[in-house]
């Protein structure tokens, strides 16, 4: 039946090609340290899910942030679980792009022909501490509003450029309404747009440049 | 059953831990939506509206209640007025002193025995039926109970 139903989808799209290709590709022989990727997709998909979830009550306003995100926690089913999936998943997603990395540079694999597979990898770091520092403030929270203060206050030290970074970070010269709405927007909007589009460009190098073998001694 | 293979088995395998993954997400998702559609029914909430022995014998008091309504993560407070009328101490009855016509509010006249609404003339009796003008029906009435000497009001029916 499902045979079928996949014979006459793959007349038309040609899915079986795209789904041998991602799955049923060779690899090398190769050790736990080389699902660290594949660990970091799940957590991804983990942080999409959530966070989609927690913006159906989620609002972010100085009335309304602390208020909806404790509604969130207390008082919805499942609600304390969701919330702690998207903030433990944050955390597992710095561990886990930082492990991936060392494993990339301890093998070498970051090498001809996958430096743009890297590139984008270095985007995609960026990109986890980005999402870690914009989502830290959306609880509003005493932790979240002073962690942020501090944290925007580190782009006042840059050279030349410092205290116009510093008010383009918070929208203005304090932290204030303006800033958790950009980040919030940051967080949900752009964000995300960059990281699928890198997340795609990152998977599609690794399927057709293949995963490095380990290298062998001597090499 | 024939054995199987290493393949078959991996690829079952996969199949099944990604379905697990599926089903933790999906079931508390569904949950976190949802829950707010639950309401919470047959326990009404009783607000307590001051001393009985405050009503005077066939005359309607009315009382005045501040109630927290919380809808999601939001409270606002709200003022009840009942009229709460006995005819011998021990069997109280509450009323609205919302006009069943326009919704204005009606008063306790006393010299006239009656309910009076002063927008349209509405006129109710001491037990909140119509006795003159336009009201459609009797004032609206809410379950009340007297508990050590307290009157307690359901708005929930």
């Amino acid at each position: 039946m499902s045979d079928r139903v996949g014979g006459w989808l793959d007349e038309r799209t040609g899915w079986r090609l795209v789904w041998d290709g991602v799955f049923l590709r060779q690899v090398p022989k190769v050790n736990w340290a080389y699902t660290l990727g594949s660990a970091t997709l799940i957590v991804v998909v983990n942080q999409i899910i959530t966070g989609i979830l927690l913006t159906i009550y989620y609002v972010p306003s100085v009335q309304d942030a602390y208020a909806t995100v404790d509604f969130i926690s207390h008082d919805l089913t499942a609600g304390w679980l969701i919330r702690g999936m998207h903030h433990w998943g944050a955390s597992a997603m710095v561990l886990l792009v930082g492990l991936h990395m060392v494993r990339v540079i301890y093998h070498g694999a970051y090498k001809f022909p996958r430096e743009i597979t890297w590139l984008s990898g270095v985007g995609l770091l960026v990109l986890t501490l980005a999402f870690g520092f914009t989502g830290y403030l959306l609880p509003w929270d005493q932790k979240a509003y002073w962690a942020t203060v501090v944290g925007t206050r580190m782009l006042e030290v840059t050279p030349l450029i410092g205290d116009w970074a510093l008010r383009v970070a918070r929208g203005g010269d304090d932290l204030s309404a303006v800033t958790l709405s950009r980040f919030y927007g940051i967080h949900v909007w752009v964000l995300p747009a960059i990281l699928l589009l890198l997340v795609g460009l990152h998977l599609y190098l690794v399927v057709r440049n293949g995963i490095s073998a380990p290298p062998k001694k001597g090499e | 059953m024939a054995p199987m293979d290493r393949r078959k088995f991996l690829s079952r395998a996969t199949v099944a831990i990604a379905a697990a993954i599926g089903i933790g997400w999906a079931v508390p998702g569904v949950a976190y939506v949802l829950s707010p559609a639950k309401k919470k029914t047959g326990e009404a909430e009783w607000i307590v509206l001051g001393a009985a022995d405050r009503v005077d014998i066939g005359t309607p008091s009315l009382f005045k209640a501040k109630v927290t309504k919380t809808s999601g993560w939001v409270s606002t407070e709200a003022e009840v007025a009942v009229y709460v009328v006995t005819h011998d101490g021990r069997e109280f009855r509450g009323f609205s002193n919302v006009c069943t016509h326009l919704g204005c509010r009606v008063r306790w006249v006393a010299d006239q025995n009656e309910f009076f609404c002063p927008c349209h003339n509405g006129v109710f009796s001491v037990d909140g039926q119509v006795v003159a003008g336009p009201p459609p029906r009797g004032l609206d009435e809410f379950p009340v109970k007297v508990e050590d000497g307290q009157i307690f009001v359901s708005l929930e029916a």
